[in-house]
């Protein structure tokens, strides 16, 4: 999948980027280290009228909201007259994939475009994946809380939205409130009318009011040669040889973690590979080859096509080609999920945006 | 990246805006989050006159007027607020005491928060709507303050603090202002805000908070006349002593969750419908609901846990060796519960022993038949989803007065039994016994808690002395929710100015004359009963050269005189109908209206909606019209001389020529009807005749029929048929008409029973008119009144008729079962009936008279107008008919006469016989035939009661009777009724 429009570089110029994020240590065209995160500003609550609501911007001027919405649902194929004689069993509720609706919206993209879909289903994969999401939704045999999010890009796609728009959700989710269940057990629900009484979605330490679990992230990686860049910038993902969408969610502290000091225990959720924009690029064309520069041949009518077979010249853009190498794509996990590693380091971030 | 969120900290006026977070839940089942931004402003004044400040500031109204001020300047003071004071009630002063609010001795100058306002109206609408009246009324000076908009009292729900904590505190903010607000106006003699509460929590937090408040009792303490004002107040600052009494103690079980029986419902586990109680039987209710055909069975107080009669309850269904057979013996509470205490509660269990045994019979007998199939399902009570309580009529229960209560103002507890016997007996806690007994009392039921017996209630106020007219009336009126104030003011003001005066303009260019025929040259005259003043209808008949008839009826045309949605409309639409009680008329419409304007009299010219049609002589319907008109009627006549002109054959002028004519017509279209299968049903109607001057009954004489009488509605029943078409025509969706269901084939299973097995006939009830048919063969050669016996016993099996609007029926369902017509509605009285009234709207627009009106279109409105008329109509006639038992009770005060009557429905332990001469039926218990009581021996399969022991008698169903008919006090209910000895069997 084309990750953004045409790229507007030269050949020569993807080279050069290229050359400098092939580097040791790579140089960053906006000079930033390997793993660092574009600078962000985030907040929640902005939507008073949602169950939750967050906002981020990334210092490049994109931006984006995300709003979640809840209703009360009848589940399919519940049955209203069997009596509550394992309530014990609360443990065996299941949550399902449908409770959970998620719309992307990119400005100048119409809702049905194949990147909107693949976002959004992307996002909706890395929420799922851990199994325990949908199972929050339940409130009793019968009924579900149907959970809306709408994703919204407000500024133009700059760069990939993708980092954008799960983090945005990540907040929203934790900002997320349910009305309080008052009725008990299979009964038809009834709430507190409270609003300040709800619980949070993903419940939260009473003291030091962080949340005690979390929503999952996705990070966007890619590799150069064999340096690995985290939150690429848009030009960087035009020299991409890979690009990859980790889902990280946090695995439930065991007791074994305890002592173990401080990092979290992170857990993969998902991987795909995205098709960066590179490989649309045009190549570059060697001066051996010019004709320009008086080389044999030049009156042919595709000098490029003839190129990608050629050898490859130092200095001169190739378009990447074929799959990801399984060393490389390790690396690329690796690096996301050690302990004090980019995720590492993003959640905790998260953590410091004050959600009440 | 600046933040979207709203930044109060920046904005100027942020003080002024404020916000509230709710989740509400709707009936459908959504959940939603609700923000509201209130928009808070400092120029809602606090309307005393004392207060310069707010004069200055206080918005005027849309004519650029100030908005007059309420609070006095200088309120009356008590002997704790010697300064004079404001009252701040909070919700539960309302809900608990409105009737205080409305007393004129006291309770001016009261402060209602908008809070306590829409409070108030969420918890009983029609608590609500009496408050709404008292802020209107002038001398009261009730304030309404919105104190949720005012800067200085709106506040915030804090953490963790429920709505109603939150609200309270919102009533103490409002109250804290107004005192500091008013200590600002630095005049001579500050008044006090007192709040008004009776929650303890409420009244502790504003006694640290340094506000003056007071219970409601310890306020009206403070009253000159606050002895007799104490007793209106319920006794809830008590409540919890008792229980702390006893803790343990709870007789009844508990309701379910109010979600729980939802769900159970919805589930079809649990079955929601209105509780009934048996008339004869009070640990007996009925319940019919949309799952079962029958309805189900309630048996025993603890499974009836709790609910009063009209309550809407939710059931469940008990297991099935728990089904019993509906009681066939007599069971009344007074009886039973004689000797109960109403101070201490000592019967340990709930069931008290004697009650246990009169079940317990039931039970042994339902055991000792074989006969499964007869066993009923019961149900037991598990919830309450609302309550149908309003104010009651009853008296005091001599026996349960202490000898000490009668002296001395101690507050006493007794025993209050409603006139309505299906009401369970009311506890009430009064200073004022030694007054109030022997008095017709109104009393409301507060609560009835699990820890007793007896729902506990407070008194109103006192009709007046048992057993005088005006109490008794009263008691009538209020029993049947009939509105009897007189009309207001607003009403009145919709009336023509011309008073007594109108008249039909001379001049036919007159607007009123637009579109109007005359028809003054005809001889139209009106026959009613003697001394009838609103005179609804008129009829005229006439030869046409083809040898067929003109014939019309002429109603009295209301609609031109009220107008839709004015004062007068609304007033009659809640009305719903006049109520005729035997010495005097509640009227739908204004007297000048209903008796002068409106009223058809003779000799001078009335408006009129004309129904005219051509006959054949055989009374076939050539073609028919419809039209306003002018009329001028020449007579009046009663039925009485209607009925001698018609026979005296030297009368030969027009008027009775044509009602002769009339007549012979009537005649032919009543045997058409009778063909179509129409029912001739009956009740016992009986006239009560009063002494002229002093209008006391003197004597009962049964009605008597005469043809004149099925002139009139034979020809009303055409209009009304007439005018049903061509509503239904012109508005298939929204026409008001009248059906009259085919009642359920299971109604007149006992009834048919009875007949085969006590005389052998067969009664078939598969269509009006096999019903009909085999009514007529109902005779017994020996006794003419049996046909009208089971006539009467057959309309009992019957439903009533009831108005509704025709897009909620299919056509079919249209039916009028009694009357075999298609269609129906009612037109011809729109003076008394306010069905005929909306009937004469959609007519006139139907005919092109004048547009529609919104409100006779709108589907929602007319179905509203249709319930109440409903029950309107059905209290009305429930009035009607004890006014002439009260009467009739009277009228053989202190007489005894032996009288001849039926045994319409017989019970184990006694039967109720009918006496025809009076209309009267009453219950003869075994225990009244002889001391001791003789033992009986109960047939249910033959429908006969042998008695042995003390007296020696069998009765059996039907059977014809000689009774001493007397008049007695009836201890239950404080009415004066019959009662009526056995003399012998014939």
């Amino acid at each position: 999948m084309a990750t953004t429009q045409q790229v507007l570089l030269s050949p020569a110029e993807l080279a050069y980027l290229h050359a400098s994020l092939s580097l040791t240590p790579p140089i960053r065209p906006d000079g930033r280290a390997p793993n660092l995160f574009r600078p962000l500003v985030a907040e929640t609550g902005i939507l008073p009228g949602t169950n939750g609501s967050a906002r981020i911007c990334f210092a490049d001027g994109t931006e984006a909201i995300v709003g979640v919405k809840a209703e009360v649902e009848k589940t399919r194929g519940a049955d209203a007259t069997e009596g509550g004689e394992d309530a014990e069993e609360d443990n065996n509720r299941e949550g399902r994939s449908e409770w959970v609706e998620l719309t992307v919206e990119i400005p100048g993209l119409r809702d049905d475009d194949s990147g909107t879909a693949f976002l959004s289903a992307m996002l909706q994969e890395a929420l799922l994946a851990d199994g325990g999401f949908a199972r929050k939704l339940w409130i009793n045999r019968r009924y579900h809380w149907k959970l809306y999010l709408d994703i919204l890009l407000i500024s133009p796609p700059l760069s990939y939205p993708l980092p954008l728009l799960s983090l945005t959700t990540h907040l929203a989710l934790l900002a997320t409130r349910l009305p309080r269940l008052k009725s008990e057990g299979d009964e038809d629900p009834f709430f507190d009318d409270d609003w300040a009484a709800a619980p949070y979605l993903y419940p939260r330490d009473k003291k030091s009011s962080k949340a005690l679990a979390r929503p999952p992230v996705t990070l966007l990686v890619m590799a150069v040669g064999r340096n690995i860049i985290f939150d690429p910038a848009k030009e960087e993902l035009a020299v991409a040889d890979v690009a990859l969408a980790v889902s990280v969610g946090e695995a439930a502290e065991t007791d074994d973690d305890k002592g173990k000091g401080k990092g979290r225990k992170l857990r993969l959720l998902s991987i795909r590979t995205i098709d960066p924009p590179s490989r649309l690029t045009p190549p570059g064309v060697p001066n051996a080859s010019n004709a320009a520069y008086g080389a044999a041949g030049a009156t042919q009518k595709q000098p490029e096509a003839r190129m990608a077979e050629a050898e490859v010249v130092e200095g001169v853009w190739r378009a990447p080609r074929g799959g990801a190498k399984p060393l490389v794509m390790a690396a690329l996990v690796q690096k996301a999920l050690e302990r004090g590693g980019v995720a590492d380091e993003v959640l905790d971030a998260l953590d410091g945006v004050d959600l009440g | 990246m600046a933040s979207i969120k709203r930044s109060l900290e920046s904005d100027p006026l942020q003080s002024n805006i404020s916000s509230k977070v709710y989740v509400r839940s709707t009936k459908s089942g959504k959940v939603q989050k609700i923000v509201c931004e209130v928009y808070l402003r400092q120029d809602i004044p606090c309307s005393s006159k004392l207060c310069h400040r707010c004069r200055e500031i206080a918005p005027t109204d849309s004519a650029g007027q100030p908005i007059p001020f309420v609070l006095s300047g200088a309120p009356a003071g008590t002997s704790v607020y010697p300064n004079g004071h404001y009252l701040v009630p909070d919700t539960n002063a309302f809900l608990s005491a409105m009737d205080l609010f409305e007393q004129s001795s006291g309770f001016y100058d009261v402060v209602v928060l908008q809070i306590v306002l829409e409070e108030l109206r969420n918890r009983s609408l029609p608590l609500y709507n009496r408050l709404v009246g008292l802020t209107k009324s002038e001398d009261k000076r009730f304030y309404v303050f919105f104190n949720e908009f005012r800067l200085e009292t709106y506040i915030n729900r804090l953490d963790g603090e429920s709505v109603n904590d939150r609200n309270d505190r919102a009533v103490r903010k409002a109250v804290a202002w107004y005192g500091e607000h008013l200590a600002r106006t630095k005049a001579k003699q500050i008044p006090t805000v007192v709040m008004l509460s009776n929650d303890r929590e409420n009244l502790r937090k504003a006694k640290n908070e340094g506000i003056a408040a007071c219970s409601l009792a310890n306020y009206v303490r403070q009253l000159e006349d606050g002895e007799h004002l104490l007793d209106m107040i319920p006794e809830t600052e008590d409540g919890e002593m008792i229980k702390e009494k006893r803790p343990n103690e709870l007789f009844y079980p508990e309701y379910f969750s109010m979600s729980k029986m939802m769900t159970g419902v919805k589930g079809g586990v649990l079955h929601q419908g209105t509780f009934n109680v048996s008339p004869y039987n009070y640990l007996e209710g009925s319940i019919r609901v949309p799952a079962f055909p029958k309805s189900l069975l309630i048996l025993g107080r603890e499974n009836i846990n709790r609910a009063v009669d009209g309550d809407l309850v939710v059931v469940e269904v008990l297991p099935k060796d728990q089904w019993k057979e509906p009681s066939t013996q007599v069971i009344e509470e007074e009886a039973i519960t004689k000797n109960e205490n109403p101070d201490t509660e000592e019967g340990s269990s709930l069931v008290t022993e004697r009650e246990r045994k009169a079940l317990q019979e039931e039970v042994k007998r339902t055991h000792s038949k074989t006969t499964e199939g007869h066993a009923q399902p019961t149900v037991r009570v598990v919830g309450v989803v609302k309550r149908n309580w309003r104010q009651y009529v009853g008296h005091i229960d001599q026996t349960s007065v202490s000898q000490s209560a009668q002296q001395g103002r101690k507050q006493d507890t007794v025993f209050v039994i409603p006139m309505d016997k299906k009401i369970p007996k009311i506890r009430l806690r009064t200073r004022q016994v030694a007054e109030l007994v022997g008095k017709r009392i109104l009393v409301t039921i507060d609560a009835w808690d699990r820890d007793s017996r007896h729902p506990t209630g407070h008194f109103v106020r006192s009709l007046g002395e048992l057993e005088t007219k005006a109490a008794e009336t009263e008691a009538l009126l209020l029993e049947y929710d009939v509105q009897y104030r007189p009309f207001p003011k607003t009403v009145l003001d919709c009336l023509p100015k011309e008073g007594h005066d109108w008249k039909v303009p001379t001049s036919t260019d007159d607007p009123g004359w637009r579109d109007r025929e005359d028809l003054r040259h005809l001889g139209i005259c009106s026959i009613d009963p003697i001394g009838c003043q609103d005179i609804d209808d008129a009829l005229h008949s006439r030869p046409l050269p083809n040898g067929n008839f003109e014939v019309g009826v002429h109603i009295a045309d209301v609609s031109h005189f009220v107008r839709p949605n004015n004062a007068m409309d609304m007033e009659a639409s809640i009305r719903g109908t006049t109520v005729y009680l035997v010495d005097k008329r509640i009227d739908m419409l204004p007297m000048l209206l209903g008796t002068d304007l409106c009223s058809l009299k003779p000799y001078v010219e009335r408006y009129a909606f004309s129904v005219l049609w051509e006959l054949t002589p055989d009374a076939d319907i050539v073609n028919m019209r419809f039209t306003k008109s002018v009329i001028k009627s020449r007579e009046a006549f009663s039925y009485e001389q209607a009925q001698l002109r018609v026979e005296d054959a030297s009368q030969q002028d027009d008027l009775t020529k044509s009602i002769r004519v009339l007549m012979a017509l009537s005649r032919k279209l009543k045997q058409k009807r009778m063909d179509a299968g129409a029912l001739s049903l009956s009740s016992p109607e009986v006239k009560v005749q009063m002494e002229s001057e002093t209008s006391d009954p003197i004597d009962v004489k049964t009605k008597q029929h005469l043809d004149t009488m099925s002139l009139v509605e034979e020809f009303m029943l055409l209009a009304n048929v007439s005018v049903a078409r061509k509503i239904y025509e012109a508005f298939p969706q929204t026409a008001l008409l009248r059906r009259h269901g085919a009642p359920p084939k299971t109604n007149f299973d006992e009834l048919a029973n009875q007949l085969r097995v006590k005389k052998g006939l067969e009664l078939s009830v598969e269509s009006s008119r096999a019903l009909a048919d085999s009514l007529d063969t109902c005779v017994d050669p020996k006794e003419p009144f049996f046909n009208t016996l089971i006539r009467i016993m057959a309309t009992r099996c019957m439903m009533a008729a009831e108005y509704f609007c025709s897009g909620t029926q299919a056509y079919p369902e249209f039916r009028h079962y009694g009357l075999a017509s298609e269609i129906y509605t009612h037109f011809t009285s729109p003076i008394r009936r306010y069905a005929d009234l909306v009937a004469h709207r959609q007519l006139a627009a139907a005919i092109e008279y004048e547009a529609v009106h919104p409100s006779v279109r709108s589907r929602g409105r007319l179905e509203a107008v249709c319930k109440n008329i409903n029950v309107r109509h059905r209290n009305a006639q429930l009035a009607g008919r004890a006014s002439i038992a009260y009467y009739v009770g009277q009228a053989l005060r202190g007489k005894a006469t032996e009288e001849d009557g039926f045994i319409m429905k017989i019970f184990s332990n006694g039967f109720v016989v009918l006496v025809p001469r009076f209309g009267i039926e009453s219950l003869i218990r075994l225990r009244d035939l002889a001391e001791p009581e003789p033992s009986a021996e109960y047939d249910a399969e033959t429908y006969t009661l042998k008695t042995s022991g003390s007296r020696e008698i069998k009765v059996e169903l039907f059977q014809k009777v000689r009774v001493l008919v007397t008049d007695q006090k009836d201890e239950t209910t404080g009415k004066r009724g019959v009662k009526m000895e056995f003399v012998k069997a014939y």
